[in-house]
């Protein structure tokens, strides 16, 4: 009666209960394994690498583990993609929105198996995330009016984000660093005009901001060091030979004399190539691939300095920040924009040779030089440092801002206890268990960090009881504080997006009721 | 109903569950801690004047002997991802001051000991790691405190740092005659206009076997571990020299694109090959023209750089031909003899010629090498010749070398020397256990544990110099309670005495960055909860 076979064979299907229960399971164990790096107490983890090298890489930050795990359960892979979403959106808030929806889940799992429908459940968690948000528009500062303040809030948002990753020892400085660096952006959300540069030795407090760019290049021999007033010309061309590109083109002479001619002539092009390349007024001249001696000799009788061998982002960047365009022809130099820039000097950061520009012509770039003990602590601070700018570009669009620490959460808390208390029917279990659901990041939080977390979050929810609050979790001296008075800040489209997006991902994983899983392809003879 | 069910569930869950991890990760931190701790303990052994060397063999079944602990790390291969973390220490200390790469990791060993303690006792890691932090700051100011300036006209005190940093190497017994090498080759290529900085890229080593290192020399000029072309018996030594250094080749023409002679009859052949001998003769006479006897020629991949004939006419010509020259080492090469590289024939013009008074082959033990002394306007450079009778002999002497030369580069960056022979650890140690004194709650109790943690030091390098480390220690204890912060273990004489009078110094640099490094990576290492396996 039934079918016998509708699938492969090795196809399997699960279904109603059970498979809710796999994405359950699945879905929370994920939530479980980043928990512990939330909030500001923390722990890092370690990734191995199972490929070649075994390398490590330490981290906090909740989209790289997320990344790099191995994942089979299906609804697990939900929860990595909002993470990746969440950090390509706003850049930070990756690890707290995986803990929310595995949360959310809990809860949902809870309501189940006392019968609930999901679609009752899925109903409940919406009203109650839109009563969250109309909640935190409420209580949202704006400082946009007041620069002054405006860049305090900036500041602050910084140093909240920077506070858990490795960074938080040199906080100050390095909130300083990703403050300025984003306000030479004048708005723009575009972190490709700011560089970060790693190298390794000295210590993180060494790290600085520098406005202008710098390449990990050297200068051709015997080219000048320095250069005022530089005209630059940006290009992707082959400096060695310009090769006839017609597969078995080959030449055929009947004496050395004439070989001799040809090579003559190869150079003779690459002089004239040369040539047309000085003619476009130029004083520096950096190319992708790489300038072979000739050229180089040729360049450095011409007084140009020559950087040969810039990879594809060091060009692309460099062409976007001197205002120039990457050119790879060069027979009409009035079509060729040429980038300009005020100072080129080699300088010298730990052991290694730079070339710094200085005084281009987009005036936003700049370079944050990162230094460290080892290219773990590098890796991780560029990681954090590149959370906080991408947080601190978003902000500036979006100058709304909200206390940290738990804040939100519980204000929200507390707007959707109330919706619960005035719905009718069974949605309203629904709105209660979302509302539990928000008061595990700050009990997480608490946790992390060692303390009473039950103790703390009852207090913290007696604090809320009263208008206006702003209780939140103090880590640091482990009780309930003020976080207006601590300076704890976070923007309010990170929260937003975390709220939002951990509620879709609930409710997407809340509808499955039957997972298929595809016979795997067969790979013959491998493994 | 199902609400209060629901209310009253997630607590008492939440709460085991909890428990069960934390039980787990409490495993991941303490297995982190061992295999770390494992680490420091393997190269412990060769800490300070009397410490052991290791001998190691590698996948490829080479030999190596050393003493010198980032060499030692990393040729160990470790797999335990804390453990690799503390390979990766030494190598930071080792890019940062060049020395001291074992003391940084049995610092982070002693630390990492007080932390299993402290975190068996119930403390959050996050506190022990605060307070570590706090320790290293701390540290740092005392021992910049004990610093003494040092000029760096002031030779003595230079050579007496290189050579406490070179007292505990295989090559021990030279260090007299190594450490003035190393002060002078570094003070040579300091650039005037830039005071603090040093490119230890302009001191070369070049390595060649036999002799013994008490033969190794400094040659103010330059040194290829080449032979001269003696294929047509050129000349082997060349007075006044005029160097060219080319980029292009001396050999029968080579086109990019591809190309074939045709040959279609007997005397084509002959003309064919008449006319390779005069292109290259005309090559030969244009480099001649221009009074230049000694060329340098780059290696080249996509021809031969010289051939046999070239050789011939240049050696009648009186060129002397050193061929083979690094793409890498033209930089070095051209900025020595203050010249211009020459990448085509047309350009041979004799303003971009270097010159020297003499350039000659020498023997040395079974090889030749080339110098060039008596460079005219030379560059800030320096070559190393370093000898050995036997090749681990003459790695081991390179190592000892680059940790010497690193430690005047030090002196250069940031001009204070500190005492040696475990002093400023020991004052450390008591200076931090008063100060832990004045602070409150868990913080305190940390601070403490770490200061005496420091005391590893002075106890390892009683312990390797086969002396009592209790009374030892104790008594360094003592000697510095009473205000004496330069008492330090003299190994020699097996007793303590003021150090800094013995002439056993270290750069500050060293000593700062062994404990803010050590600090940094114990700290990542307490921070660490869980270990993933990913792609």
């Amino acid at each position: 009666m039934a079918v016998e076979r509708l699938f492969k064979d090795e196809a399997t299907e699960e279904k109603g209960e059970r498979a809710r229960m796999a994405s359950f399971v699945g879905a929370m164990a994920i939530a479980d394994l980043v928990k512990t790096t939330l909030g500001p107490k923390g722990m890092d983890k370690i990734l191995q690498s199972t490929g070649r090298g075994h390398s490590v890489t330490v981290t906090n930050d909740g989209a790289t583990i997320l990344k790099s795990l191995h994942i089979d359960n299906p609804a697990a892979k939900v929860l990595i993609d909002i993470s990746k979403v969440q950090d390509d959106e706003v850049g930070d808030g990756t690890t707290s929105v995986v803990v929310l929806a595995g949360e959310l889940l809990r809860e949902a799992e809870k309501l189940v198996g006392s019968k609930i429908h999901p679609m009752t459940i899925i109903s409940g968690f919406r009203m109650a995330a839109d009563c969250a948000r109309k909640a935190l528009l409420d209580r949202v500062k704006d400082n946009k009016d007041d620069a002054e303040k405006f860049r305090s809030d900036l500041m602050r948002i910084a140093k909240t984000t920077l506070s858990s990753k490795i960074l938080s020892q040199d906080k100050e400085h390095f909130a300083k660093l990703a403050v300025d660096a984003v306000m030479r952006l004048k708005g723009s959300t575009n972190l490709e005009s700011i560089q970060i540069i790693k190298k390794a030795g000295g210590s993180l407090k060494d790290s600085f901001l520098d406005e202008g760019f710098i390449l990990d290049k050297k200068i051709g021999l015997g080219q000048p060091k320095r250069i005022e007033n530089a005209n630059i010309l940006v290009a992707n061309t082959a400096m060695d030979t310009d090769k006839v590109k017609i597969y078995g083109a080959r030449v055929r002479v009947d004496s050395m004399a004439k070989v001799a001619q040809i090579e003559g002539a190869e150079k003779e092009k690459m002089r004239e190539k040369v040539q047309k390349i000085i003619g476009h007024g130029i004083n520096c001249f950096v190319n992708r691939q790489l300038i072979y001696n000739f050229p180089e000799e040729l360049f450095a009788d011409a007084g140009i300095l020559a950087i040969e061998h810039a990879d594809f982002d060091g060009i692309e960047r460099l062409a976007l920040v001197t205002g120039g365009e990457i050119a790879s022809t060069f027979d009409n130099p009035e079509s060729v924009k040429l980038g300009h820039c005020k100072l080129i000097e080699e300088i010298m950061i730990g052991e290694d040779k730079l070339i710094h520009f200085s005084g281009v012509e987009m005036g936003q770039a700049c370079t944050i030089v990162l230094r460290g003990a080892s290219f773990h602590v590098l890796d991780e601070a560029e990681r954090s440092l590149h959370d906080a700018l991408c947080v601190l570009s978003q902000t500036v669009n979006d100058s709304r801002v909200l206390l940290g620490g738990g804040w939100p959460e519980m204000v929200m808390a507390k707007a959707v206890d109330e919706l619960a208390r005035k719905t009718p029917g069974k949605k309203s279990h629904a709105i209660e268990a979302f509302s539990r659901a928000l008061i595990a990041i700050p009990t997480t939080i608490a946790d992390n960090a060692g303390l009473d977390s039950a103790e703390l979050v009852a207090q913290l929810r007696a604090e809320h009881h009263k208008e206006d609050s702003n209780a939140g979790i103090d880590v640091i001296t482990g009780a309930v504080g003020d976080m207006s008075v601590l300076g704890i800040s976070e923007a309010f489209k990170v929260k937003q997006a975390v709220l939002l997006s951990a509620t879709e991902a609930a409710e997407m994983i809340l509808r499955v009721d039957e997972i298929i899983t595809c016979a795997p392809r067969r790979r013959e003879d491998r493994m | 109903m199902a609400p209060s069910m629901a209310a009253a569930q997630p607590l008492p869950s939440s709460k085991t569950e909890s428990y069960v991890d934390n039980k787990r990760k409490d495993d991941i931190r303490t297995a982190n801690i061992k295999a770390a701790r494992s680490v420091a303990d393997a190269v412990r052994t060769s800490l300070g004047p009397k410490g052991m060397d290791k001998m190691i063999s590698t996948a490829t079944g080479d030999v190596i002997i050393t003493n010198d602990g980032a060499t030692i790390l990393n040729k160990m291969e470790v797999l335990q991802p804390a453990a690799k973390m503390l390979v990766e220490l030494s190598k930071s200390q080792d890019v940062v001051a060049g020395d001291g790469t074992t003391t940084v990791v049995v610092i982070a060993g002693a630390f990492l000991k007080q932390c299993q303690t402290l975190l068996h006792s119930g403390i959050h890691p996050t506190v022990v790691s605060d307070s570590l932090n706090k320790v290293a700051v701390k540290a740092v100011e005392v021992v910049t405190a004990m610093a003494v300036p040092v000029e760096l006209s002031d030779r003595v005190s230079l050579v007496k740092s290189a050579s406490t940093s070179l007292n505990s190497k295989v090559v021990s017994q030279y260090s007299s005659l190594l450490a003035p090498l190393a002060v002078d080759s570094v003070l040579s290529v300091v650039d005037p206009a830039k005071p603090d900085l040093v490119d230890l890229k302009d001191v070369r080593i070049v390595k060649k076997l036999g002799g013994t290192v008490d033969d190794t020399e400094l040659v103010k000029g330059l040194v290829f571990d080449k032979k001269v072309s003696h294929a047509a018996g050129g000349p082997a030594r060349v007075e006044n020299a005029k160097i060219a250094v080319i980029q292009f080749q001396i050999s029968p023409p080579k086109t990019d694109i591809e190309q074939s002679i045709v040959v279609s009859d007997y005397t084509q052949m002959d003309r064919i090959l008449k006319e390779e001998r005069s292109y290259i003769l005309s090559m030969i006479k244009k480099i001649k023209a221009t009074g230049c006897n000694v060329l340098l020629i780059q290696k080249s991949i996509l021809r031969d750089a010289v051939t046999d004939l070239s050789l011939h006419y240049l050696a009648k010509a009186k060129i002397l031909v050193v061929k083979d020259v690094e793409r890498d080492d033209i930089e070095f090469v051209t900025k020595t003899l203050n010249c211009l590289p020459i990448a085509n024939i047309e350009h041979f013009r004799a303003e971009k010629l270097g010159y020297a008074d003499v350039v000659e082959e020498v023997s040395v033990g079974d090889g030749k090498v080339v110098k060039i002394t008596g460079i005219k306007d030379m560059g800030r450079t320096t070559t190393v010749l370093v000898r050995g009778s036997n090749q681990l002999v003459l790695d081991e002497a390179e190592r000892s070398l680059h940790d010497a030369l690193c430690v005047v580069r030090c002196l250069v960056n940031k001009k204070f020397l500190i005492a040696g022979g475990g002093a400023p650890e020991i004052e450390l140690s008591r200076q931090l256990s008063a100060w832990s004194k004045v602070l409150h709650g868990m913080e305190s109790f940390c601070v403490k544990s770490f200061a005496e943690a420091l005391e590893v030091v002075p106890y390892t390098l009683a312990e390797n110099a086969g002396l009592n480390p209790i009374t030892i220690v104790t008594e360094l204890r003592n000697r510095h309670a009473q205000g004496e912060i330069n008492a330090g273990i003299n190994v020699r004489k097996g007793q303590i005495t003021n150090i800094l009078e013995e002439n056993v110094v270290q750069p500050l640099l060293v000593s700062t960055s062994a404990i803010t490094l050590a600090a940094e990576c114990v700290r990542m290492i307490l921070k660490i909860d869980d270990i993933v396996t990913v792609r």
